[in-house]
């Protein structure tokens, strides 16, 4: 074995890390450990001269190994394993001790943190000597999506993909595209037509050669790993014809499953079901989309009231805010006053969410159009009751208005409930098929919140639109478009590149026990039945290695995380 | 009990003037920024809401409209532009076509036809009398003297004839404020002594408008001052002095130069005020309703024909002098009639009136705190 010549790089990050922990004193201590060939301290070893310095030393004193103390891996560790490939040597031939965050910047006493700073450094040292040359492993990637739900999410995703000529499967559960949209009238806070901006997507998509469109279907398993899945599609009704199944060969999904209206009957005091004028937002739509607006009774209704926040922004049902009744509500009342000019409009909210683009001024045209908004608190709510006879109007609202501090009485001859979204109650059953995660509302979980709103903790597997979280149709389209992006950016590499840290089975070790099978969390061991042998997904597998420390018969061993690794760097810490 | 909203009601204000109610988002700002608004009179928002929900009884009852002034700074500081120093206006006309029982007020208010038409008619009548008096009585050549056309006793006797009327009109009117601003509000008592007390705030108020002063817009005060004391010593000299204003045609300096004053004071602050209302130079002058227009369109004629037909007189010209003088009482007669039980005039009764039962209310709602029964604060101050 050729041997082991290490560089140790000590960073001051500024005074970030100088100021705590003495750098020059560790480096010259450090410096004489076996092995060390150079050591040396610099202001900030990210930078262009700091990373060069470590290119410089490696050719110069043929370094095989290298050492950085400095910020968290997290910050850095892919910007130094780059100066060791342009230096030429494998990139895992590396190992970085974290000095700031985990010491200088939670310690005060400069002694103690030099002393711990050293131990960490040298713990580095002594793991790196271990190291082993690694390799990312490349996978295809199949050019063909699966799309889940033809939502205008959906067929936004489906739009995106098949324009730019790859094959997309779009399944949608009923028998009809569009999903929620097609059951509003006028969009808030523009007013355009619900029904032309979906006519228009659900033709091209129809006409589009790309997109294999596949209705009253749904997804009855999902196995394989990123760029790689195998999907199987049959029919959605349990009555459905089970020998129409299709197998699909897709290299991502998309997840655009969408919402469902929060049930108004789960409330009591509003009346819905009893008094036959008390209304959802659903319901609404569906007479401004026949231009009929009118009671039970045939009516043309003088009074209405809308109701914010049901089922929403509540103790008792949903916490969160469903995002767009708000807007919807105002909607309401244009609608309204547009085509009955001499009724009256009261508003009843909590908070007045107005936080998209032309929203705000939508709410003052509302005012200015003479709604009448009243504020009710957060956990006390309207009670809706039936008026006597030869009352103005038929029924009556008592709610305590927060902006009088007066208990109030509201004629109506129509409420409006805005109802809220909730997650659908399949959704645990589209989450376990694709292997996502929910959170405790049922709506799926992202990558990350803010900056990677649209994939997943499982690769190749994206969610976009409402399934995800409430949101409009402007967030929702962004949304699909957005992870339509992600998709064709991978379809253009035309490979998947793989993480070279992952576990691996010793076949001639594993006694085939099936420990590790259930333990995984990314499902990413299998079981051979032929080989009576466990055995790891490399694309799957994500290195948390509980499988590794679980298996009774060690057999499962974690690249870049080897026992003598581990064990080298406690030696290092506890010297 | 809860109370019924109505909507309607904000319909009804947009005639008296207020068009932005609608607007207000309840910020608050304007609250915040009013000079006026203090414990336990918090404005103008808080009416501005029972505008919104048309809580009319309430509304009613209230005096904050009468505690404002106009400056402005409200209306200056809504981020909704929804105008709350015209909603206060606006509120102070329908106010006062509340406090009136005959219901001209609120006709007028709400019709500017029915306004000018009735100033019309009265002004055409008044003109028909003077002549039918005068021709039967006296020569229209003649101002003064046995021979006079329009005696100065005469209209002496006219003139305090019209007062009781006026007086018992705007009486009526002002005990219905007291009854629904203090009296009839079941929430507080007002001893007879806290009247007595206080009653000194009426004039007060009304010589030396002083609230208006502590709006920081110090000129306009001094022109509201200025048209106001030049009004009140005009009156002073028809009501008790006629006889000597109206003698000549040599010039009695000690009671002319009253009237001089009087009728400079009179025209110069008229002219201001409309020059303001025709430049829309401040956040008060930008709207007006058409009974400000009427109102000071008809203080300056009266000013300028009184003024011309004192000229005629002393310029030994009888006859352009007798017909310039019924012309002027065209204009004073509808101005007294109408502007004051009806219309904007009648704010010089209301506003002390306002400061008083103010006063009285302030008082009493403290008196109600420190009460051991531990009631809870006032509900005024509550939705401030
Ligand atoms: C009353 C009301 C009015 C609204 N008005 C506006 C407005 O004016 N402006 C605005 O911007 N937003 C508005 N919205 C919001 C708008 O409805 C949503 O933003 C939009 O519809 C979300 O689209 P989506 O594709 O995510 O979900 P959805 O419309 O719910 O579509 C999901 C689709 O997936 C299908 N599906 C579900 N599960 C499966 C499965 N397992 N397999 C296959 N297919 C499945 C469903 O059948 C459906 O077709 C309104 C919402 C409500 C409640
Ligand atoms: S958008 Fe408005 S109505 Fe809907 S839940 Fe949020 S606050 Fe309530
Ligand atoms: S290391 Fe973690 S992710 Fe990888 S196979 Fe084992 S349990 Fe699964
Ligand atoms: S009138 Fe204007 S400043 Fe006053 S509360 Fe309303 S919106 Fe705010
Ligand atoms: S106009 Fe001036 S006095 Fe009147 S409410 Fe507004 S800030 Fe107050």
């Amino acid at each position: 074995m050729e041997e082991v010549r290490i560089g140790v790089y000590v960073c001051n990050c500024g005074t970030n890390i100088a100021k705590v922990v003495d750098c020059d004193a560790i480096c010259a201590s450090l410096s004489k450990m076996p092995n060390v060939a150079v050591a040396r301290t610099y202001k900030y070893m990210c930078s262009t001269p700091g990373q060069e310095m470590i290119v410089e030393d490696i050719r110069k004193n043929n370094l095989n190994r290298v050492v950085v103390a400095a910020c968290s891996p997290r910050m850095h560790e892919r910007t130094f394993r780059k100066a060791l490939q342009t230096a030429g040597i494998n990139p895992y031939f590396f190992e970085m001790a974290n000095i700031r965050e985990q010491c200088s910047w939670v310690h005060e006493n400069e002694e103690t943190a030099t002393a711990k700073a050293e131990a960490l450094t040298r713990a580095a040292i002594l793991r790196v000597a271990h190291h082993e040359p690694l390799e990312n492993l490349y996978a295809d990637m199949c050019p063909s999506t699966l799309v889940l739900g033809g939502g205008i999410a959906g067929l936004s995703a489906a739009l995106e993909l098949a324009e730019s000529g790859h094959p997309v499967f779009l399944v949608e559960k009923t028998d009809r595209l569009g999903g929620n949209l097609a059951r509003v009238d006028l969009t808030a806070p523009h007013l355009y037509s619900a029904r032309d901006l979906l006519t228009d997507r659900i033709a091209r998509v129809r006409a589009n050669p790309y997109v294999q469109l596949m209705l009253e279907s749904e997804l009855k398993s999902l196995s394989g790993f990123v760029g790689n899945f195998t999907a199987i599609v049959g029919a959605a009704k349990k009555n459905g014809d089970p020998h129409k199944e299709h197998v699909l060969e897709v290299g991502s999904v998309v997840v655009c499953t969408g919402y469902k209206e929060f049930d108004a009957g789960r409330v009591t005091h509003f009346g819905y079901g009893k008094l036959p004028n008390v209304v959802t937002s659903f319901e609404f739509e569906k007479m401004l989309r026949e231009g009929n607006i009118r009671t039970k009774e045939g009516r043309i209704p003088e009074y209405f009231a809308i109701v914010h926040c049901v089922g929403s922004r509540s103790r008792d049902f949903h916490g969160y805010c469903s995002r767009v009744c708000c807007m919807t509500a105002l909607k309401y009342a244009h609608e309204i006053k547009s085509a009955i000019p001499n009724s009256y409009v009261s508003d009843l909210y909590i908070d007045m969410h107005a936080f998209g683009k032309g929203h705000e001024d939508f709410y003052r045209g509302s005012s200015e159009a003479k709604t009448l908004f009243l504020m009710y608190g957060k956990n006390e709510h309207p009670v809706i009751k039936r008026a006597q006879p030869g009352e103005e109007s038929e029924m009556l609202i008592e709610v305590n208005e927060q902006l009088s501090g007066e208990t109030i009485e509201i004629p109506a001859d129509m409420v409006i409930l805005m109802v809220g979204m909730e997650a659908r109650s399949e959704s645990g059953d589209v989450a376990r098929l694709v292997n996502i995660s929910q959170d405790k509302d049922g709506w799926y979980i992202e990558s990350h919140p803010k900056l990677d709103p649209v994939a997943t903790t499982t690769e190749g597997i994206f969610i976009a639109g409402t399934c995800a979280a409430p949101k409009d149709i402007p967030d929702t389209v962004a949304q699909a478009r957005a992870a339509a992006a992600r998709i064709l950016g991978r379809i253009a590499k035309q490979k998947i590149e793989i993480d070279a840290v992952f576990a691996e089975v010793d076949e001639d070790l594993c006694s085939g026990c099936r420990v590790c099978n259930s333990l995984c969390p990314y499902s990413a061991v299998e079981f051979d039945e032929e080989k009576k042998r466990s055995r790891v997904n490399s694309a799957l597998c994500k290195a948390c290695g509980a499988c590794v420390a679980a298996c009774p018969s060690c057999a499962i061993k974690a690249r870049h995380f080897t026992d003598r690794q581990i064990f080298a760097q406690i030696e290092g810490v506890l010297r | 009990m809860p109370i019924r909203v109505n909507p309607k009601l904000v319909n009804e204000i947009e005639r008296y003037g207020a068009e932005d109610v609608s607007k207000c988002y309840h910020c608050g700002n304007c609250s915040a920024v009013c000079p006026h608004s203090t414990q336990p009179f918090v404005f103008p928002r808080a009416p501005m809401r029972l505008l919104q929900m048309g809580f009319e009884s309430k509304l009613q009852n209230s005096l904050e409209p009468w505690l404002c002034y106009y400056c402005g700074q409200c209306s200056e500081q809504c981020p909704r532009d929804a105008e709350p120093g015209e909603t206060m206006m606006s509120l102070r006309r329908w106010l006062i076509s509340r406090y009136d029982f005959t219901g001209l007020s609120r006709l007028f208010y709400r019709s500017w036809k029915a306004e000018l038409g009735a100033l019309l008619i009265m002004a055409v009548l008044t003109g028909v009398g003077f002549l039918l008096w005068g021709f039967t009585h006296g020569d229209i050549r003649s101002y003064d003297g046995p021979n006079a056309f329009l005696a100065s006793s005469a209209v002496h006797i006219f003139d305090w004839t019209m007062a009781v009327v006026l007086t018992l009109f705007l009486t009526a009117n002002c005990v219905r404020m007291w009854w629904f601003t203090v009296a009839g509000r079941k929430d507080i008592s007002v001893p007879l002594l806290s009247y007595l007390r206080g009653v000194y705030l009426i004039p007060l108020h009304f010589f030396t408008q002083k609230r208006y002063a502590e709006c920081g817009h110090k000129t306009s005060w001094a022109v509201h001052m200025v048209l106001m004391a030049s009004y009140v010593t005009m009156f002073v000299l028809i009501m008790f002095f006629l006889h000597a204003v109206q003698a000549g045609p040599e010039i009695n300096w000690n009671v002319h130069i009253f009237g001089y004053l009087a009728t400079a004071g009179l025209i110069g602050a008229c002219i201001v005020m409309l020059r303001a209302r025709v430049k829309k130079d401040h956040v008060w002058s930008e709207r007006s309703h058409a009974s400000d227009w009427m109102f000071l369109v008809l203080l300056l004629y009266v000013s300028v024909t009184g003024i011309l037909q004192h000229i005629l007189h002393r310029s030994g010209l009888g006859m352009a002098a007798n017909i310039t003088y019924v012309c002027h009482m065209m204009g004073v007669v509808p101005m007294l009639l109408i502007e004051v039980p009806f219309s904007k005039w009648a704010h010089m009764a209301y506003r002390p009136l306002a400061m008083f039962f103010a006063d009285l209310t302030a008082e009493a709602l403290l008196a109600k705190e420190k009460k051991p029964s531990g009631l809870s604060s006032p509900q005024l101050a509550e939705i401030g």
